[in-house]
């Protein structure tokens, strides 16, 4: 195109952009838009007439441009924008399934497969079964694939057995498309024909009956083509998924026969786990399991990339033996990112002291995520080699938590190497983390150094120090928290409070009243858990006006806290059901419920906005056990749109009515 | 304390509220049927955490004075930063010959080029352009920029560093290996001081409209693989502020399997030789409609 005709366009294009859809021309100057040369400006002609008022004027209107027969371009723009229109363009459109033009006959079924509203199911139906139009029957068969419901799933299955090989074809695809198996025996007749292969034994993978398996097994062993054992092995996938842990060993029993049978097997197994086609990957994966041949491993690591399919991938790998790991081991830093992932959480699993040399020199490449996995198999490979490396990572941020929890299940073993490694790496500078593990596997015994941490070294440190020493020794950790309260530092004050919280009393209400008004928001929000743990009840007052800040972490946490204590008013929680977030809301109503006040709240919220304080009311209903309480229930459940809300008025109607 | 836990499963609503939590945060959908990998991307973190359930570790995310940290940590672990140098041969050959050309025909009289990576993840895509700029031999003496940015923290530093593994150059031919790396031990590489000097990189995340980290419009975007973790709303949200921060008549590439149907009309789409790419049109360039 010239520049000065894009220009124009451009100009045309922002025009009906910024067209005023609440003025009486707006209408023709789109349709005049659906019939403009430029594709951009046709489909913004299209989305302006689906913003108009007095759809049924418009609809119609669309429906009289589907009719002009030469301009194709505008005619598509009109479906395309019929298709926009929702409930609103189904009975037009059902009206135009009896027009004597086959050729619109044709775009009402397509338009009506896009808008896919149930009410257009038996209109469909009949076409499908009855119009003398063969493109028409396939167009109508197709669009069931989209509405779906029962008499579609039926019809479909009527013309299974129609002569005309299309019209089986587009019917096939349809039941795949609403996932409804058809009986055995109209699908095995078509498993032969060159033309419907493929979709009938997509299909075929949707029978739940134990023959399924032989006969799949019959189409990867033909040997005669690729696609056949292409459809078999996406027959394969399907019926794969829906198969209980238990009963595969028989099915790849019953595969890996048939492939060993196939010359050439593990290249075209390797093909096919490279296919674009998800769903024959996904048989590919248990044609995979079935061979077990180590060389399959990476590539069916590599599958980790579809990341619907990282379930069936670990599976997978899970069915091959040791050798696999190391097959894995040499090819880590050549995997995409996927399916090194993969790849690594079912190394893990494998590996045993013969590992620990490739393990340490993976240790040493460069990136993150293969040391991290390296330093998680070496924790379970129980061999002496393995502390000493890890080691080296203990004053890693990114590492030092798998290394440190490596080692701790290495101490199962080698306690006083363990040890050594974890207090040297702590005189120079380790993580935190490296503090927890040292006490985990040393005990009290480690206390005087975690004294001396907690007095000397880094704040990150030091705040940990406080918390791991209460733990283990709480008197000598309240005392050291006390101190701890006036460090400089706001996590390590937020430690100590957190201390108190755990190990304290009442008495310490003054000190955390202090705390509740630190200049650190850390502090303050520990303040107000330890407040509730501890049992300070003065501290009440000072809770209660927290409920209504805006911060929901301030709110929410308040909340909890004055529950704990058990003076958890009923005009706080008012105050409290009425907050802006969610979680505040539904703390409160969880205290109101376990204080007894909870159905009157609990009603009041199921017409709350946010879908889970309405999932949450239901459940404290359905715990009253009162069945005074179903027709409001009903009742919700009646405008009940959220799906998991749905499933918790239903648990609670069914709880409540016995059955 | 945060000593080992057991591995909690996540429950329909856990699922929600922290896949809706997170979509609030960036953008990224976590589809239905991705929450298994949820799980198993988030157990490292509750087991860091010392937490032992999934409603927990939500209310973590919402309420704890770490929340902001923790949120950025979980978002990395939920995004997957698969990419590596020279991804998508075909593209990168009709840019270098079919697009530059007319960048370099555009910016003759103030000799300046700027190209943003968006959603660069460690920098490969980045470099790569860079690569290619120089490869070009259009440009000596030209100022040339490439940005990388990208909302993960990790893979940024990952970025600056410059070093990659045999998983990065799956798709870097020998001869390109010589000119534009070098070795620094057995198995890794680092890219060259010179190309290095042309990229830059900063975090940014792409829903967050207003504080993009780059002042002057660009020649081309380059947002590929990185679209596909958001939903319609969002990518149109995305494809607005890219389209702003074009200069008319930029280019904006896509990664192979996405394309901007149903999703924006501003982008016009150019048949080149090689390859299909979208351009910001000439007209209408005062910063969008
Ligand atoms: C699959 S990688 C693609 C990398 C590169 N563009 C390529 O194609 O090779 C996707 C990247 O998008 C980033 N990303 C995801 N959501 C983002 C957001 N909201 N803002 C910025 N970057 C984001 C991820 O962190 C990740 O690094």
């Amino acid at each position: 195109m010239s520049e000065e005709g894009r220009n124009a366009e451009e100009v045309r294009y922002r025009a009906l952009l910024d067209l005023d859809v609440s003025r009486p021309e707006a209408r023709e100057e789109l349709v005049t838009g659906l019939h403009d040369e430029s594709w951009r400006v046709r489909r913004a002609a299209a989305e302006g007439l689906v913003r108009l008022p007095e759809r049924g004027a418009v609809v119609e209107r669309l429906i009289a441009v589907l009719g002009e027969r030469d301009e194709t371009g505008a005619r598509n723009a009109a479906a395309e924008s019929l298709a926009g229109m929702g409930a609103s363009a189904v009975q037009p459109l059902v009206h135009l399934l009896g027009h004597a033009d086959p050729d619109l006959r044709k775009f009402a079924a397509d338009i009506l497969g896009q808008l896919a509203l149930p009410e257009a199911e038996g209109a469909l139906v009949a076409v499908l079964l009855e119009d003398g139009d063969l493109n028409v029957r396939v167009a109508a068969a197709e669009a069931l694939g989209r509405v779906g419901g029962r008499g579609a799933a039926f019809a479909l299955e009527r013309v299974l057995s129609n002569p005309e090989p299309l019209l089986r074809l587009s019917a096939l695809e349809s039941l795949a498309a609403l996932r409804h198996p058809p009986p055995l025996a109209d699908v095995v007749p078509l498993l032969n024909n060159p033309l419907l292969k493929r979709s009938a034994y997509r299909v075929l993978g949707l029978i739940e009956r134990t023959e399924v398996v032989a006969l799949v097994c019959r189409g990867l062993a033909a040997s005669e083509s690729r696609s056949t054992r292409e459809a078999a092995l996406v027959a394969l996938g399907q019926h794969s998924a829906r198969m209980a842990d238990g009963a595969r060993p028989a099915m790849y029993a019953a595969v890996g026969e048939a492939l060993r049978r196939l010359l050439g097997a593990v290249s075209w197994v390797t093909s096919a786990l490279e296919s674009g086609d998800i769903e024959v990957k996904t048989g590919a994966l248990v044609a995979a399991a079935a061979l077990r041949e180590p060389r399959l491993a990476p590539l069916v690591a590599e599958v980790a990339q579809e990341e619907r399919l990282v379930p069936e991938v670990m599976r997978t790998l899970a069915c091959f033996g040791p050798e696999t790991g190391r097959e894995l081991l040499a090819s880590m830093d050549r995997l995409s990112f996927p399916a090194r992932e993969a790849a690594g959480q079912v190394l893990v699993d494998m590996v045993d002291e013969s590992f620990v040399p490739e393990l340490v020199q993976m240790l040493d490449w460069g990136e993150v995520d293969l040391k991290g996995v390296a330093a998680r198999a070496l924790g379970r490979t129980g061999a002496l080699e393995a502390v000493e490396p890890l080691a080296g990572f203990l004053s890693n941020p990114e590492l030092a938590g798998v290394a440190a929890r490596a080692l701790v299940a290495l101490s199962a073993g080698f306690r006083a190497q363990v040890l050594q490694v974890l207090q040297t790496s702590l005189e120079q500078g380790a993580q935190p983390v490296v503090l927890n593990a040292l006490v985990r596997v040393g005990g009290t015994a480690q206390l005087p150094l975690v004294r001396r941490i907690a007095r000397e070294a880094s704040v990150p440190l030091r705040a940990t120090a406080v918390e791991v020493l209460a733990a283990v020794d709480p008197s000598g950790g309240l005392e050291l928290a006390r101190v701890a309260l006036v460090d400089e530092a706001p996590r390590v004050r937020a430690a100590a409070v957190r201390v108190l919280g755990q190990v304290g009393d009442v008495s310490l209400a003054p000190l955390l009243q202090r705390a509740l008004s630190d200049d650190a928001l850390e502090v303050r929000l520990a303040a107000l858990e330890a407040v509730g743990e501890c049992g300070a009840v003065a501290l009440a007052e000072d809770l209660e006006a927290l409920v209504r800040h805006p911060d929901g972490a301030i709110a929410f946490r308040a909340v909890r806290s004055l529950a704990r204590l058990g003076v958890l008013r009923d005009e706080v929680i008012q105050h409290a059901v009425a907050h802006e977030d969610h979680e505040v809301v539904k703390a409160a109503l969880l205290a109101g419920a376990a204080s007894g006040g909870g159905e009157a709240l609990a009603l009041g919220l199921l017409g709350h906005a946010h879908w889970d304080v309405r999932a949450a009311a239901a459940r404290v209903l359905a715990d009253s056990r009162e069945e005074r309480l179903l027709p409001p229930l009903m009742n919700a459940l009646l405008s009940e749109t959220d799906a998991l809300a749905r499933r918790a008025l239903v648990d609670a109607v069914e709880r409540l009515s016995g059955r | 304390m945060p000593f080992d836990t057991g591995r909690p499963e996540m429950t329909a609503e856990e699922f929600r509220l922290l896949r809706d939590f997170v979509y609030a945060y960036c953008g990224i959908l976590v589809r239905d049927d991705m929450k298994y990998v949820m799980e198993r991307r988030l157990w490292p973190r509750l087991e860091a955490l010392g937490l032992t359930d999934f409603s927990t570790y939500y209310r973590y995310l919402r309420f704890d004075a770490q929340r902001r940290s923790e949120l950025e940590t979980a978002v990395e672990a939920l995004t997957t930063h698969e990419t590596y140098f020279f991804r998508e041969p075909r593209q990168l050959k009709a840019f270098s010959e079919e697009v530059l050309p007319v960048l370099e025909r555009r910016n003759a009289r103030s000799r300046r080029l700027r190209i943003w990576s968006a959603g660069c993840s460690s920098g490969e895509e980045a470099y790569t352009v860079a690569m290619l700029l120089l490869e070009s031999g259009r440009f000596e003496g030209w100022e040339l920029e490439v940005h990388g940015t990208d909302i993960s923290r990790r893979v940024l530093n990952a970025a600056r560093l410059g070093e990659y593994g045999p998983s990065a150059l799956r798709s870097t031919s020998a001869d390109k290996l010589a000119r534009y790396f070098v070795h620094v031990g057995p198995n890794r590489v680092r890219v060259r001081d010179d190309v290095r000097a042309m990229v830059s990189f900063g975090h940014h995340n792409l829903r967050d409209v207003d504080s993009v980290p780059l002042a002057s419009r660009v020649d081309a975007v380059f947002c590929r693989n990185v679209l596909i973790y958001f939903d319609a709303p969002a990518r149109q949200r995305v494809l607005r502020l890219l389209y702003d921060k074009l200069v008319p008549g930029g280019y904006l590439m896509l990664g192979h399997s996405e394309n901007l149907i149903n999703l924006s009309a501003d982008f016009e789409l150019v048949h080149l030789r090689g390859d299909l790419v979208y351009r910001r049109p000439e007209m209408g360039g005062g910063g969008g409609t």
